[in-house]
């Protein structure tokens, strides 16, 4: 059992308070993606748990047992750096095995459990190599090779793809993907790339300036955002967040007034909103129709082929985005139509709270 | 490309070249000269560059005119060996507790170790006779290695600790992580990756060890025995005349062993001034 609990995990750098009480429990076997903008606090967390920072206040539980001022190997906790921080004067063998070395591990004992990781990440016929004469992708292997040939409880990884090549860190996605449901150990992972997250995780952490934004599955986050934040930050491309006027607050749920004076009715809880206040209207590019609603002047197209991305503005200048089927005959300088679908979208007050969905579809997964 | 130079720079790069080797060697091909004439063709006038009577001569007789020459030499290299080993000994651990720990009067410290470096070490000759007698050092090859370890610790420290921050970090943490502790570390993964600069700063001490040998060992040693080239050389200078073929001789000899040696580590000391200059 790797159960890994933080209770109100607060870190200060001098007067800077870079995370705010970060409650959050992680379950067995689970993947966790710590994703956020830079500087939001997602490394420092990552480095706390693995005992390299030392929290100004809080509890870490792993296990069930409070590791807050444990030794890292004592944590059971393993770690991939960014940088991999292989020591580029070792074999790939003596890399691997060196967390063996230090426990002084029998000769016997140490060449199989060197041989089984190696086998595991295929870098057998690569173990009398040194690191420098390694691809980008074998290096990040036997980064990961060192970080499970401990048996570790729990694995924390530090951006560890973002020094390869788009198509590298695809593959690399798939084979971490792979990896953990072979290891069945928990994974903690942080990354600043939304697609990263999304793609691997089982459940997301929404980082913010050192807050936790959202906890919740990658369906849940998509479809649920519990802030604007999240809902800018996650979907690919960005939600639209479109200013907007409440011109009537019904049982239905809130008629507001668009940029172009349009009027949509969203079935949405109304919570605290009233009549004339300002509300953001998010809406995802992939959601947009062409239909009567909106009207763009369109400023850039990217076709990607199955889809056009499709830049605009609208009156008063917001602009907009918007991904129409791949052969949608607009040209740059167009106008548009774009219809708003209603139940799809989603209402942000002023605080950036979101407004709860009533038609929401079922999560996957 | 930032090292292409012009025809005429190259020349003029060429030319500053040869006037600096110039003003370092021509005292070296002087004593060279020196050496191989007979002593009364040396005073000799008119001045002559090159002459017929070149013999090495000089070289077979001044190990009769001073018999411990051998002796001389090989102290020499044994204390600036000595010094060498000692003084790493002290500053590896000590530039690493720089680089990379945090402790009260760190950056202090650090400005007065510049601070002792700028005495020499005549500065301070009598107190340190004070404490090499209290100690009963004095006449031993102790009284020239310790003096020479103290005043060579600092430089060796500046040097090393610059080196060992450039190694980055995240190699220590990994270890850390991966249990090994700061001793560990430092034997498995930090000594290993800054062996260049080890050389760079082991061949700097040995050079100031060398250097500094002639002042320590005429002011703290009157044993023969135990006297460095540098000093055994004043054997040379007798009561009638001053045979300076032989001195000239027996100075090239003794430098000769350091000399390989520098050829030899020469590719080390040229990666080891320059890595980490460039990210790689």
């Amino acid at each position: 059992m790797a159960t890994l609990d933080l209770n109100n995990i607060s870190k200060s750098f001098g007067n800077t308070r870079v995370l705010h009480d970060i409650d959050l429990a992680i379950r067995d076997k689970e993947f966790v993606v710590f994703v956020g903008p830079s500087g939001c606090g997602k490394s420092t967390l990552l480095r706390i748990i693995a005992g390299l920072e030392e929290a100004s206040a809080g509890k870490i539980v792993i296990g069930g047992t409070d590791v807050s001022n444990a030794h890292p190997v004592d944590r059971g906790i393993s770690m991939v750096f960014q940088s991999y921080a292989l020591y580029p004067h070792l074999t790939v063998f003596e890399n691997i095995a060196f967390p063996l070395r230090v426990q002084k591990l029998a000769d016997a004992d140490l060449r199989t459990r060197v041989g089984r990781a190696a086998e595991i990440l295929q870098l057998t016929d690569k173990l009398d190599l040194k690191p420098g004469q390694l691809s980008g992708g074998q290096r990040q292997r036997v980064a990961i090779g060192r970080s499970i040939v401990r048996n570790p409880k729990v694995f924390l990884f530090d951006e560890p793809l973002s020094n390869l090549d788009a198509a590298l860190r695809g593959d690399m996605r798939v084979e971490l993907s792979q990896l953990h449901r072979s290891l069945d150990a928990t994974m903690v992972y942080v990354t600043h790339d939304q697609v990263e997250a999304m793609t691997m995780a089982d459940r997301i952490v929404v980082l913010n300036k050192g807050r936790i934004e959202q906890f919740g599955t990658p369906m849940e986050l998509y479809h649920h955002p519990a802030t604007k934040f999240v809902a800018g930050f996650i979907g690919q491309p960005n939600m639209n967040l479109l200013p907007a006027t409440v011109k009537s607050v019904t049982s239905s749920g809130i008629t507001a007034v668009l940029p172009g004076d349009a009027v949509v009715t969203l079935p949405v809880e109304p919570g605290t909103v009233r009549q004339g206040d300002q509300i953001e209207v998010g809406i995802r590019p992939e959601d947009l129709v062409a239909a009567k609603g909106l009207r763009a002047t369109v400023q850039v197209m990217e076709r990607l082929g199955g889809v056009s991305i499709t830049y605009g503005v609208l009156p008063g200048g917001t602009r907009i985005c918007a991904a129409l089927p791949g052969d949608t005959p607009v040209r740059e300088g167009d106008t548009i139509d774009l219809g708003v679908p209603v139940d799809a979208a989603h209402a942000f007050d002023q605080s950036g709270a979101v407004l709860r969905r009533r038609n929401a579809p079922q999560i996957a997964g | 490309m930032m090292d292409r130079y012009t025809f005429l720079q190259k020349v003029g790069i060429y030319i500053a070249i040869a006037a600096f080797l110039t003003f370092v060697l021509l005292p070296f091909f002087e004593m060279f000269r020196v050496s191989l004439r007979p002593l009364d063709h040396l005073m000799s006038t008119p001045f002559r560059f090159w002459s017929d009577d070149f013999s090495f001569a000089a070289y077979k007789q001044m190990w009769i005119s001073v018999p411990l020459l051998g002796r001389y030499i090989l102290n020499s290299i044994f204390i600036a060996t000595s010094v060498t080993t000692l003084t790493m000994i002290v500053v590896i651990p000590a530039a690493y507790a720089y680089a990379r720990l945090q402790f009260p009067f760190k950056a202090i410290s650090l400005a007065v170790f510049l601070g002792v470096n700028m005495f020499t070490g005549a500065v301070l000759l009598i107190p340190l006779y004070r404490v090499l007698r209290t100690l009963g050092l004095l006449n031993t090859y102790w009284a020239m290695i310790i003096p020479g370890v103290a005043f060579l610790i600092p430089t060796g420290i500046w040097l090393l600790r610059s080196y060992l921050e450039k190694i980055p970090r995240e190699l220590e943490e990994a270890a850390y992580v991966d249990g090994a502790s700061r001793m560990y570390t430092l034997r498995r993964v930090v000594i290993p990756l800054a062996v260049p600069g080890l050389i760079v700063v082991a061949t700097s001490v040995f050079i100031g060890a060398y250097a500094q040998q002639f002042l320590f060992a005429i002011a703290f040693n009157n044993q023969r025995e135990y006297q460095p080239l540098p000093a055994g050389i004043f054997e040379f200078v007798g009561y009638q005349q001053v045979t300076w073929n032989e001195m000239m001789a027996a100075s090239l000899t003794g430098i000769l062993p350091v000399m390989l040696i520098f050829l030899f580590l020469q590719k080390y000391l040229i990666a080891g001034l320059t890595a980490g200059a460039v990210k790689e």
